[in-house]
């Protein structure tokens, strides 16, 4: 069959068309073979956020990834095997610190390698900031709540937590995004908490004495505001120019 | 005129980084030329609305920055190219592309054909579902260049994009300037004085903080003409007007 | 890479081997649907062509020719976007280039006489030998004494020409087979 060339008997038959434009087929092909399926959570988000850019964001977030939240689950339920085997509220004490660490690793510069990028982005980098962070926060108290209620703990210790896990989860978004380094702000967050429990052993010579005396309460709260200031203000934005 | 700068200056703590610009750029290429230091980077920075002005005035697409909405419109049609890009390495291409894409709140059906459209335009075609990790330094730059130009911005600001481009890239790249130059202001900050003779319609010289020209390549050109030092022509031009800025 | 193993390749879902698959092949296709479509369509058809194989490229025996089942899947797109439109203004065309006889279907018919074309251009260029001999033959219906007067060569010489266009009009012609999308399944 040498010499009859048929086997190139469909290639003969020259090039495209002037009037087809091979380019603008391709990328047609392109756009439907290289797109990415966004998963149900994510639509689900972008649903409810009104924002597909802030849905992706917020299913990229590290610490709502699924190796951080079984980590997150794991220390909880040996929390509870702890309460349950010494009677301490190990839950309690444990869970401000977790979300804390979650929090840190949530967004901000020392997370995001193409922060300056990120900044000059229309879904701007502080309502990234504030979804992540919330989404984390939110996941934590419930994961923690659960795990309370699971160890037995009582009504005052389930919730007393709540208050101070808010602290010092906004103490360490601070020192994450004042130092541009998530580690500095799990290490200010595990430190303010630890000791803020210290301290309340030692002065009342109870290790919960930081979870349920309500008299810190405002204190906490007073705290976490200065600390959100603090973010705002590391985060902030041009202001106006004339 | 897309760009208004008016009595620009941008201060880091007692350094002068930005000393007074005053800038008009409509539709073209534009070629930001200078030494290190010189304050290209803040310039631009603060063109791409992420750094604030110490004093002056700042217009941008014909609005102004400081408020949060029209600063949210300039940023839809704004492609920015930090000098110093970081990537997430467990992305592909296409997800960092798509990524930027949707922040920079295109409308989600036009962005799989948008992230194909740029992605072939830089070059990266055969490399869409590659890993970050797994490129060159050239072709993170690249994609840098495709995450810019996707949402086909009326402000083009890039900072030293040909950094690790070879050679057949920039000629490339070079094109792919002049096209948007038809549409768009494109600022291009470089220590490459050959992009810029080869890509832009003018040139803008800064020496610290301040515009020390601002012509036409050819223009850049006649200054060298007889002094200045160099082995091409811009290159004497270049080197004539800074010495004369410096006396 | 051969089109076999590019094929094979997007089986894998290699977008890669698509794209070099897609630059191969994307422009005959495209000249061949020209044919019978506006340049508009045939963007259409190409584009649902390729991504069919993307879905469908699991499905190919090797055993076949790449091209031969490449113009199997743009054809049966191309024929669905004919049916789609229905007897429009681009359906017309295709009727009138059924010679009036009434097909069964169309869009066939349109695509049959597109491929017939190409087949017979396949014997080279027109007034070449192999081309004439067929046309006197097969088309003027002239016996092979006249065909060789005609051309002033012997009926040896007329018959061994007339077999290579056969030959070269099958070969031609079993690249146009609408190998069913998806191959052996």
């Amino acid at each position: 069959m040498t010499g009859d060339n048929l086997t190139g008997g469909y290639q003969d038959t020259g090039p495209a068309p002037g009037d087809v434009d091979l380019d603008r087929v391709w990328l047609g092909v392109a756009a439907q073979v290289w797109r990415r399926q966004p998963g149900s959570a994510e639509r689900a988000a972008g649903r409810l956020l009104r924002s597909p850019g802030l849905a992706r964001a917020l299913v990229t977030t590290p610490s709502l990834l699924l190796g951080w939240v079984i980590a997150t689950v794991v220390i909880l339920l040996a929390g509870i095997g702890f309460t349950l085997g010494t009677g301490t509220p190990w839950v309690a004490l444990l869970a401000p610190a977790v979300a804390a660490a979650g929090i840190a690793y949530a967004y901000g510069p020392g997370i995001d390698p193409a922060w300056e990028l990120s900044q000059s982005m229309a879904v701007s980098d502080r309502m990234v900031l504030l979804t992540r962070a919330l989404a984390v926060f939110g996941l934590n108290a419930a994961l923690g709540l659960a795990a309370s209620a699971a160890s037995g703990a009582a009504a005052a210790v389930t919730f007393g937590w709540l208050v101070p896990m808010t602290a010092v989860c906004a103490l360490a978004l601070a020192a994450a995004t004042v130092t541009r380094s998530p580690n500095v702000g799990v290490a200010a967050g595990s430190a303010g908490w630890v000791i803020a429990i210290l301290a309340g052993q030692a002065a009342e010579g109870r290790s919960t004495a930081a979870i349920t005396d309500s008299f810190l309460v405002l204190p906490y709260l007073a705290f976490a505001a200065c600390c959100g200031a603090v973010v705002l203000f590391a985060t902030r934005i041009p202001r106006g120019t004339s | 005129m897309n760009v208004e700068l008016t009595e620009l200056t941008r201060k880091f703590g007692r350094t002068q980084a930005v000393a007074g610009v005053t800038l008009q750029a409509g539709p073209g290429v534009f070629g930001l030329l200078g030494p290190n230091g010189a304050g290209k980077t803040s310039l631009l920075r603060m063109m791409a609305t992420v750094l604030p002005p110490t004093s002056g005035t700042l217009r941008l697409l014909g609005r102004d920055p400081g408020g949060y909405v029209p600063r949210r419109e300039i940023r839809r049609r704004l492609g920015y190219l930090p000098q110093n890009l970081g990537y997430y390495p467990g992305f592909t291409v296409t997800d960092f592309v798509e990524y930027f894409a949707l922040l920079k709140d295109m409308p989600p059906m036009q962005v799989p054909r948008a992230v194909a459209a740029a992605i072939e335009q830089v070059g990266l075609g055969d490399r869409a579902r590659a890993k970050l990790r797994t490129l060159s330094g050239g072709m993170l730059r690249r994609v840098g260049i495709a995450q810019a130009i996707v949402n086909e911005p009326e402000l083009l600001l890039l900072d030293e994009p040909t950094a690790g481009l070879d050679p057949e890239q920039r000629v490339v790249f070079r094109a792919l300037l002049r096209e948007f130059g038809q549409r768009a202001t494109v600022i291009v900050s470089t220590h490459l004085v050959e992009d810029v003779g080869a890509a832009c319609s003018e040139v803008t010289l800064m020496d610290a903080g301040r515009i020390v020209f601002h012509g036409t390549p050819d223009e850049l050109i006649a200054r060298g003409v007889g002094h200045g030092v160099g082995d091409a022509p811009l290159e004497r031009g270049y080197s004539a007007v800074l010495a004369a800025a410096r006396s | 890479m051969d089109d076999d193993a590019l094929i094979a390749a997007v089986a894998r879902r290699d977008d890669t081997a698509l794209r070099e698959l897609f630059s191969r092949h994307a422009p005959w296709l495209a000249a061949r649907l020209r044919g019978v479509l506006p340049a508009a369509e045939v963007e259409d058809v190409l584009q649902e062509t390729f991504l069919a194989v993307w879905r469908g490229a699991a499905g190919y025996r090797p055993q076949g020719s790449a091209g031969g089942w490449l113009w199997g899947i743009a054809r049966r797109q191309a024929a669905l976007w004919l049916r789609r439109r229905g007897p429009a203004e681009l359906l017309l065309p295709a009727l009138l280039a059924a010679d009036g006889r009434n097909p069964g279907d169309p869009a066939e018919a349109a695509l049959s006489r597109a491929e017939l074309a190409r087949a017979v251009s396949a014997l080279g260029p027109e007034g070449g030998a192999a081309r004439e001999t067929w046309r006197l033959m097969y088309v003027e219906d002239k016996s092979v004494a006249e065909v060789a007067e005609l051309m002033g060569v012997s009926a040896g010489t007329v018959k061994s020409r007339a077999h290579r266009a056969r030959r070269l009009m099958r070969a031609a012609l079993r690249h146009h087979e609408p190998v069913r999308e998806g191959g052996g399944r």
